[in-house]
């Protein structure tokens, strides 16, 4: 009868979020969301800026054959484990 | 009316300093302890005699290393450095930022002493034994008020993403950590029996979703916008993506015990939780890349923003594979073999180590006033961590894929040990890569800091 304890821990964690939560909406966290999006960019000074620089072909071609590479290999586990001829 | 004016005064930047320098000191000690632990898999007599070397004791010290000694120092360094920025004030102290470094050193040092040394609780990720859970446990106390004092004093009334998600991490990290050590029972550090497996798994997930993912969610939402010179792509979105992940991820550990007698109803809401944790991994991504769109150009020179974008991808990839993973059916092929191994590193070394390292290669130049010392050096470390991460997935895969099929086909362990033992070789070269590129990465920040000044970035 353990699961007593594992229902109290999730319902404590959900009150203690929602009341977090509900002082975030008092405290007008959610308003003013336009000007939030600017926050990281303000006391910025003299930072130049970056110049545009063309990407190196190379590199791309690289990180695609990378990122390539570990989708198949995921797509293989999938393929793998549903289709049939697979696992019993 | 909020006064947006620049009020801060040039700041030292010692905690940020400091933990920019435990980052990079840990990640060679916890490569090279992974490295050790690949080498001895291929060569089991290699350390035979050793008894503190011995793979059972280096591989908690190598996975607690990089969590506790690399990866979250090096996230809480870029913290460190936005917080008072985004919240328009300083930092609350220093001196207690500072008192945290050193604790949370010495802290590290206890950790691989005491497991070298024989001194383990025996659980996955929760090996330490009661004093040391204790030491990180008040670790995070500290930085948790460090950091919670300078909102109370901030001059900006909106708490930006990064914050929330700092924040959140160290609380959830300080109360998932107590409960899932066990610490009201120190001689044991566990309950008994299913319960414990159950409580365990919880703390193991939840100790690199909960720390890890939105640490590194904040150093995201920082560098890019500034490295891309433009506003975040929604800031609503950043928070529909916070207060989901807050909600989903806290229960979804039990998607480690599938094969285990647990009650259902908790595999269930663990199962659900998993697939769901598309809405906070998708608001994330979506949000960043939104950001990032028509800017690349912008990332590819700042290599700060190289490495954390690439921890994007890489978060994306993670997350389609742990969600796949709590699938019954595709985990009765993954579970209890290298296919895991391989997703916990895209996920510790791909998504949330290169964050880190790219919050700190962003913030280096800001708090030292200097150039990064060597562009080329921690390009190539770049490289040679994103060919040692893919590398990792593919092997591991094959191996895991190999070892699934087999025991599910009622193969015994050892039989199959020869058929994997190449990817075993591959995995141990790819290792040494990632630990190569640990050193270059420590050179590098140790010149920046106290070098000669080196080339612009």
């Amino acid at each position: 009868m353990y699961f007593p304890y594992f229902i109290t821990y999730i319902a404590v964690g959900f009150i203690i979020s929602l009341s977090v939560f509900i002082w975030a909406l008092k405290n007008n966290q959610f308003k003013d969301q336009r000007r939030a999006r600017f926050l990281p960019l303000e006391n910025e000074k003299g930072a130049d800026a970056a110049p545009i620089t063309g990407i190196s072909r190379f590199e791309i071609y690289g990180l695609l054959l990378l990122a390539c590479a570990g989708l198949l290999a995921s797509a293989a586990v999938l393929v793998f484990a549903l289709l049939p001829g697979g696992p019993p | 009316m909020t006064d947006t004016s620049l009020t801060l005064l040039p700041q030292p930047h010692l905690t940020a300093k400091g933990f920019c320098l435990t980052s990079a000191f840990w990640m060679v000690i916890a490569t090279f302890a992974g490295l050790l632990g690949a080498t001895e898999l291929i060569a089991p007599d290699l350390t035979a005699n050793v008894g503190w070397l011995v793979f059972g004791r280096i591989r908690p010290i190598h996975i607690n290393l990089v969590l506790f000694g690399f990866v979250t120092p090096g996230l809480l360094a870029a913290a460190f450095y936005y917080f008072p920025r985004l919240l328009r004030t300083e930092l609350f102290s220093e001196k207690l930022g500072i008192l945290t470094v050193i604790a949370w050193n010495v802290t590290l040092v206890a950790v691989t002493v005491s497991l070298a040394m024989g001194y383990t609780q025996g659980r996955e990720y929760a090996e330490m034994v009661w004093p040391i859970d204790i030491m990180i446990i008040a670790a995070f106390v500290l930085v948790f008020t460090n950091l919670a004092m300078t909102v109370k004093g901030r001059r900006e009334p909106i708490l930006y993403v990064s914050v929330w998600y700092v924040l959140a991490a160290t609380v959830l990290t300080a109360a998932t950590y107590a409960l899932g050590n066990v610490i009201w029972r120190p001689d044991s550090g566990a309950l008994v029996g299913i319960p414990d497996a159950i409580l365990l798994w919880f703390y193991g997930h939840n100790v690199f979703g909960l720390l890890l993912t939105p640490l590194a969610a904040g150093v995201t939402y920082y560098v890019i916008p500034r490295a891309c010179r433009t506003p975040l792509y929604s800031h609503t979105l950043s928070l529909l993506g916070f207060w989901s992940l807050i909600v989903v991820y806290t229960h979804i550990g039990t998607h480690h015990l599938l094969q285990v007698p647990v009650s259902t109803w908790l595999k269930v809401i663990a199962i659900v939780d998993s697939v769901a944790m598309v809405i906070p991994v998708m608001a994330f991504l979506l949000n960043i890349w939104f950001t990032a769109k028509g800017r690349l150009g912008e990332i590819h020179v700042d290599i700060g923003a190289k490495f954390v974008f690439t921890g994007t991808i890489m978060y994306f990839f993670v997350s389609i594979q742990g969600s796949m993973m709590s699938l019954p059916q595709v985990q009765r092929v993954t579970h209890f073999n290298n296919w895991v191994v391989g997703h916990a590193h895209v996920g510790v070394l791909g998504f949330a180590g290169m964050i880190a390292l790219g919050g700190l290669y962003y913030i280096l130049p800001k708090i030292t006033n200097r150039p990064l010392y060597s562009r080329f050096l921690a390009d190539l470390q770049y490289w040679l961590i994103l060919i040692g991460v893919v590398g990792f997935t593919v092997v591991l895969t094959f191996a895991g894929l190999i070892q699934g099929s087999a025991w599910l086909n009622g193969e015994t362990v050892y039989r199959l040990l020869a058929e994997i033992h190449v990817y075993y070789v591959v995995r141990a070269s790819l290792g040494l890569m990632i630990f190569v590129s640990a050193i270059l990465g420590l050179y590098n920040i140790l010149q920046t800091l106290y070098g000669k000044p080196g080339e612009t970035p």
